[in-house]
């Protein structure tokens, strides 16, 4: 009886020209989207991975010189595309996209392609996401708005139930056999998609096919959501008028309407400080300590006693080591502690901001799929953080290198000048790779849009199975 | 069979059925008149379980409808007034989707036979139902009614809007069910139809069975007559109110 129904509802649709159109154009606009943000993915990817491979020979190649001025020549960090990136662009227009990194700072991420864009990019690129999010809902509402409330007004209703099926049967049939005509339009997409993951890319994004079966899954959850929810709204709506604006009011709350505001709301809530506040606090604690009462020349001064008493001499010039390559060091793990507690605090400001639209994610399954759409992807704000403290471990990692050498080699009563180190030392320091967050690590911190989109669906099959029995007939 | 005991509906303080007694017996077809709001509908939607009841009971077959709503339908088989199929199928993916849902699904051969059998032209059964007219439509309703074999009929208004040929076609299969021992329950406007059709006949009033008679124990003016002088009361009962 289900398959009958599911046959029936099919065919209805494959022979009405309006859903037809609606949806040919719904399958071309996926594909250009996938097939343009493929090429955009692989170019951008090999893009950045030749600037860093380009920067790379530059640090290797920069000649002889100081260990320390090595340290302020700096090298650069690009920031990988993620292979499933053209699926989801998420965040990363806005987050830059490389980082600078020298010794005593620690610099911004720059270059973002909004900075690079007309004001069109802030209603979305192209992509697949926008598709599958947006446009595809609204195909749904299309399909279901008068999936019961028109079979009411023409009297069908009354000679199905007349059959012997129950409103719970026919409400179940027909959820199916929409969500059978949302899969037959995203299930071909979606393996065209898997045929052109970037498979040279992979490397730096671990569990990439675990990654692509969770979003794949997940998009398949949400749309049962909005099957189950459209089909609700048009078995209960009087007429299919009411039907179709209800259900376009609710698309424009849940996919325009509520995700700015819950922006606005997070961002009032736990307000951020801005770029020059957060550098500005940083240099203070510098300069004055942590809490305020531990100068820079307090601490370089003790410091400095404490070294001369571990060697046993009164003066750095009587001292076996190079004085200011430790006093650098220290001063290098100083700034550290401060932009780590800094860095923190605002990561911690972003995150609480994020979890509250995470949270939100339970009134709205729209905020819920877009967390977790960027996630799987790799393009939401927590693979930036993990990117930006990927890029800093390193920056650290080469320029304590280099202060180490300093204080080993260049021993007292050298000039400056005639320190010189090359190539071997540059070449010791490993190129910057990154590899995005496994999969463990992506569900673990989005459990709330993962419960969000389960809580919505058990939601919405319990209430079918309460009240779908009591849909109106006549 | 289809029977009602003291079958009462009420929307707020207005009684659409009043303790409505009816019985249909296997190869009988009762057919009730009556103004608009006289109850006709409100009675077959009892007896289809589209509504409930608010007090009084409803059988088919000795199956209490409010009990056992599905198992009913087994034994029942229903043409709405305003039957408009699914206009993006043909004739016979209605009829066969349709006796699909209520038993099994006929094959394409059975199902043109079906067709062919109440009435429908060939070249019709394969054209989209959104082409036909009301006639041929509710063709299709007769066919997916007899698809069903059910020994219970229900039809609201079957033949308002159809032309004299098609009503007559329409009767000429009632009787044919009537023959096969189908109890049937018809609400119509149609007096003439009523009277050559059915084997008896009931006159409701503002939810009241005001008269139930045999067919063939009145005549065509004598029961326009009964009719006329019954809906006046009824007038001269609203005007006194």
């Amino acid at each position: 009886m289900l398959l009958l129904i599911i046959k029936k509802e099919i065919l209805a649709a494959l022979r009405n020209v309006r859903l037809q159109i609606a949806g040919i154009f719904l399958i071309a606009l996926m594909l250009v989207a996938v097939l343009l943000g493929r090429q955009g993915q692989q170019l951008i990817h090999k893009e950045r991975e030749k600037a860093q491979s380009a920067m790379y020979d530059i640090w290797v190649n920069q000649g002889m010189k100081h260990p320390h001025s090595a340290a302020h020549f700096g090298q650069f960090a690009f920031k990988p595309k993620p292979v499933l990136s053209f699926l989801d662009v998420g965040l990363d227009n806005y987050t830059g996209t490389s980082v600078f990194l020298e010794a005593h700072k620690q610099n911004e991420i720059l270059f973002s392609a909004a900075q690079d864009s007309n004001a069109m990019i802030r209603f979305g690129e192209m992509t697949m996401a926008l598709v599958l999010q947006i446009l595809l809902p609204l195909l749904i509402i299309f399909l279901t708005f008068n999936i019961f409330s028109k079979e009411r007004e023409e009297g069908t209703l009354k000679l199905i139930y007349a059959q012997g099926l129950s409103m719970r049967q026919l409400f179940m049939a027909k959820v199916w056999a929409t969500y059978v005509m949302v899969l037959a339009i995203f299930i071909p997409v979606i393996c065209i998609a898997y045929f052109l993951l970037d498979y040279q890319s992979v490397s730096m994004d671990p569990n990439i096919g675990l990654k692509f079966i969770g979003l794949t899954i997940t998009y398949a959850l949400y749309f049962l959501v909005f099957v189950l929810l459209s089909v609700l709204i048009s078995a209960f709506a009087k007429k299919s008028s009411i039907s179709l604006l209800s259900l376009l009011g609710l698309w424009i709350v849940a996919c325009i309407i509520l995700p700015k505001a819950t922006a606005n709301l997070a961002d009032k809530a736990y307000p951020t400080p801005s770029q020059f506040e957060f550098r500005n606090t940083i240099r203070e604690k510098v300069k004055n300590g942590i809490d305020g009462h531990n100068p820079r020349d307090e601490r370089l001064n003790a410091l400095k006693q404490k070294v001369l008493d571990q060697y046993e001499v009164s003066s750095v010039e009587e001292l076996p080591v190079n004085w200011s390559g430790i006093a650098m060091q220290a001063g290098e793990e100083y700034t550290d502690k401060i932009y780590d507690r800094e860095f923190t605090r605002v990561e911690n400001i972003f995150k609480k901001q994020n979890r509250l639209s995470e949270w939100v994610g339970f009134i709205n399954p729209y905020l819920a799929i877009r967390h977790l759409s960027m996630a799987f992807a790799g393009t939401d704000f927590d693979h930036h953080t993990a990117f930006a403290r990927a890029a800093e471990n390193y920056r650290r990692a080469f320029v304590k290198k280099m202060n180490k050498d300093m204080e080993l080699n260049h021993t007292p009563g050298i000039a400056y000048g005639d320190y010189n180190v090359g190539k071997e030392m540059w070449s010791s320091i490993k190129p910057f790779a990154y590899q995005l967050p496994d999969l463990t690590s992506i569900l673990s911190k989005q459990w709330r849009s993962v419960a969000a989109l389960v809580t919505w669906l058990l939601g919405l099959f319990f209430i079918a199975s309460i009240f779908s029995n009591s849909i109106s007939k006549i | 069979m289809l029977r009602t005991i003291n079958l009462t509906k009420k929307y707020g303080t207005h009684t659409a059925l009043n303790n409505l007694n009816l019985s249909v017996q296997a190869g009988e077809i009762f057919c009730l008149l009556g103004a608009n709001g006289a109850g006709k509908t409100t009675t077959i939607n009892l007896f289809m379980n589209f509504i409930q009841a608010t007090s009084g009971q409803v059988f088919i077959n000795d199956l209490e409808v409010a009990q056992q709503a599905q198992a009913t339908k087994k034994h029942l088989a229903y043409i709405p007034e305003n039957l408009n199929l699914y206009g993006n199928l043909t004739g016979l993916e209605n009829l066969q989707f349709f006796a699909g849902l209520g038993g099994e699904k006929p094959k394409k051969e059975v199902a043109s036979q079906l067709l062919k059998s109440v009435g429908l032209q060939s070249e019709a059964i394969n054209k989209r139902v959104k082409q036909y007219s009301k006639g041929m439509r509710q063709k299709v309703g007769i066919a997916i009614a007899k698809a069903k074999q059910a020994d219970n009929l229900l039809l609201d208004e079957p033949t308002s809007g159809l032309d004299p040929q098609a009503s007559n076609d329409f009767a000429q299969l009632l009787r044919e069910m009537r023959e096969n021992k189908v109890a049937i329950l018809m609400a119509t406007h149609d007096l003439f139809r009523a009277k050559e059709t059915g084997t008896h006949i009931g006159i409701m009033k503002e939810g009241d069975l005001v008269h139930t008679l045999k067919s063939d124990e009145i005549k065509l003016n004598e029961l326009e007559q009964l009719y006329l002088e019954t809906m006046k009361t009824e007038s001269h009962a609203t005007a006194n109110n």
